[in-house]
């Protein structure tokens, strides 16, 4: 995609040089950077023959290179995550070899994160470009995964949970962490007490330790030079029995373009730690959020929303309903651009039959639920038939000031 | 709720045996405090007790005791998940074989088995969970209690 955008850039050079005939040089518009990116939902990374993906897995190509280069590498199969920050790619898939980051006592430092599922990854962190449709994020520091030659994750950062450090465990070869945030810790990590999220690691053994902002896992996106204040995924409709593949594009910036205008999606605002107010049948949990990295809707409970628990085996941690059950709730949050306002939005959603629709064998499912207590995780089904804008903490854009999802 | 409310202060110590919190004694509760290192607060109600378990960082334990002094349910809410190894106890095995017998990645991390709830949710910057074992519940003590 980057070698396309640039072949496209040389060929109209050709002809403005063609245009000009050798006369002396006329000031031009800079052309706009292409700022958008194909991305698909398929059956997964290959490793051995076998597609290893899991069911509603978005992904896209990742080019990285050293910093300041052009010796770089594309990655294929890199989870996109709005739910969390931070280029992540799997060590045993880079054959680039990064500068790992060291602290001020010449430590390497290592990067931990955890999900809900008590999976995580863990490794040293390292300094890349990372180039995306034409846009380039220059040396920000990103993880390397699980590479043989650092220390075992620490037990702050495993948590008793299980690795996520391997093609088949992950079902990609990295995570692309592009969420409502510019660094993965933030202001915590820069303190005195951070949490178990960078360690320090001498040979006595790594332990939690204070990062600069700067210094910190950074969302791409902010670090464009341009089209920086956040995003839009969009993807199509799919049936109620599942896609073999869905194809859809990320486009960079929020009305920094003709091609990424809010055109009426309203925003609303997340709060500090990245969540929102999802409302069902009058009842407001506010620790809700929307993550493209999670496969499924995760909601509240089978006491609470009627749909029965699929039973152990493929379909396991999934509602299992005898047929299609249409749903809606409602989201809020405070609108970004004027204090005091809140904006909401009714969201209509369907939940079938989990192990009808694994057992389809498709890896695209629009329809598929499953419990989360007391909370709406919204995950990559809300995506589909939709497109959804993410501004970034801080960044300006027409709708306010990020963090926020419109849509 | 009883308020006989004690604030103790932190504890530098050596280690005790690392044996884990959810099922076992009240004294592993201090086991608790030691490794992370964290300040306690004890609340008394008539049918349990409440050990509040906080640290620098934001994150909150609660582990729920009972008058016999075992441990029947925890909770933790803050920017990281705490050593469930530790908190779960004896029961983190059997939290981690029913978690490998779902399919998929980043599924929920939610386990109800017939005895044993475990509910682990959220997000980087904010995760929340809690678990109990429901035959351990002290009479007149709903799940709901364990938040």
């Amino acid at each position: 995609m980057r070698r396309a955008s640039l072949a496209a850039t040389a060929a109209a050079l050709l002809i403005g040089l063609a245009g000009c005939g050798g006369s002396s040089p006329v000031a031009t518009t800079p052309t706009p950077v292409e700022n958008t990116q194909q991305l698909v939902v398929d059956l997964g990374p290959n490793l051995n023959g076998q597609s290893v993906g899991f069911d509603n897995s978005l992904y896209t190509n990742v080019n990285i290179c050293l910093p300041a280069t052009t010796t770089c590498q594309t990655i294929d199969h890199v989870l996109v995550d709005t739910g969390s920050t931070g280029l992540r790619i799997l060590s045993s898939q880079l054959s680039l070899t990064l500068p790992h980051v060291a602290d001020a006592s010449n430590n390497q430092i290592g990067n931990c994160i955890q999900y809900a599922d008590t999976s995580y990854q863990w490794g040293p962190v390292a300094k890349v470009d990372v180039h995306l449709a034409g846009e380039l994020a220059s040396s920000i520091p990103m993880q390397i995964v699980g590479p043989s030659n650092f220390p075992a994750a620490p037990a702050a950062c495993s948590a008793g949970g299980v690795a996520a450090q391997s093609v088949s465990s992950l079902g990609a070869n990295g995570i692309l962490g592009i969420g409502l945030f510019r660094q993965d810790c933030g202001a915590a990590c820069a303190s005195s007490s951070p949490p178990a999220v960078y360690f320090t690691c001498p040979s006595s053994g790594c332990t939690p330790t204070t990062v600069a902002l700067t210094a910190q896992l950074q969302n791409p996106v902010w670090m464009f030079p341009q089209d920086n204040n956040g995003f839009a995924i969009t993807l199509p409709q799919v049936g109620s029995g599942g896609a073999t593949t869905v194809t859809g594009s990320i486009t960079f910036g929020i009305g920094t373009q003709t091609n990424n205008a809010l055109n009426g999606a309203q925003a609303q605002a997340a709060s500090p730690k990245g969540n929102f107010t999802t409302t069902f049948n009058g009842v407001a949990y506010p620790n809700s959020f929307i993550a493209s990295g999670l496969g499924a809707y995760y909601f509240l409970d089978s006491a609470t929303t009627g749909l029965p628990n699929c039973a152990p085996g493929d379909a396991a941690g999934y509602y299992c309903p005898p047929s299609p059950v249409n749903l809606t709730a409602i989201t809020s949050g405070p609108n970004p651009s004027s204090s005091g306002t809140t904006v909401s939005q009714n969201v209509a959603f369907s939940v079938w039959n989990a192990l009808t629709l694994i057992d389809s064998r498709n890896p695209a499912f629009s329809n598929i639920g499953g419990p989360n207590p007391g909370i709406f995780a919204w995950g990559l089904p809300f995506f589909y038939n939709r497109t959804v804008f993410i501004g970034i903490e801080g960044q300006t854009t027409p709708a306010g000031t990020g963090p926020y999802w419109a849509y | 709720m009883n308020k006989a409310f004690i604030l103790l202060p932190a504890l530098i110590a050596a280690a005790l045996p690392g044996f884990g919190a959810l099922g076992g004694s009240v004294e592993s509760v201090a086991t608790d405090q030691v490794t992370l290192h964290a300040k306690r607060a004890v609340t008394q109600n008539r049918e349990y007790t409440v050990h509040q378990i906080s640290s620098g960082d934001g994150t909150l334990i609660r582990e729920y005791v009972t008058p016999a002094g075992t441990v029947f349910g925890v909770s933790w809410s803050g920017p990281t998940i705490p050593d469930l190894s530790q908190l779960l106890g004896t029961y983190h095995a059997e939290f981690q074989n029913a978690m490998r017998a779902k399919p998929g990645r980043r599924k929920s991390g939610v386990v109800h088995n017939a005895d044993l709830v475990v509910e682990s949710g959220g997000h980087m910057r904010a995760f929340y969970g809690r678990a109990y074992v429901t035959s351990m519940l002290p009479a007149g003590v709903t799940p709901e209690t364990v938040k």
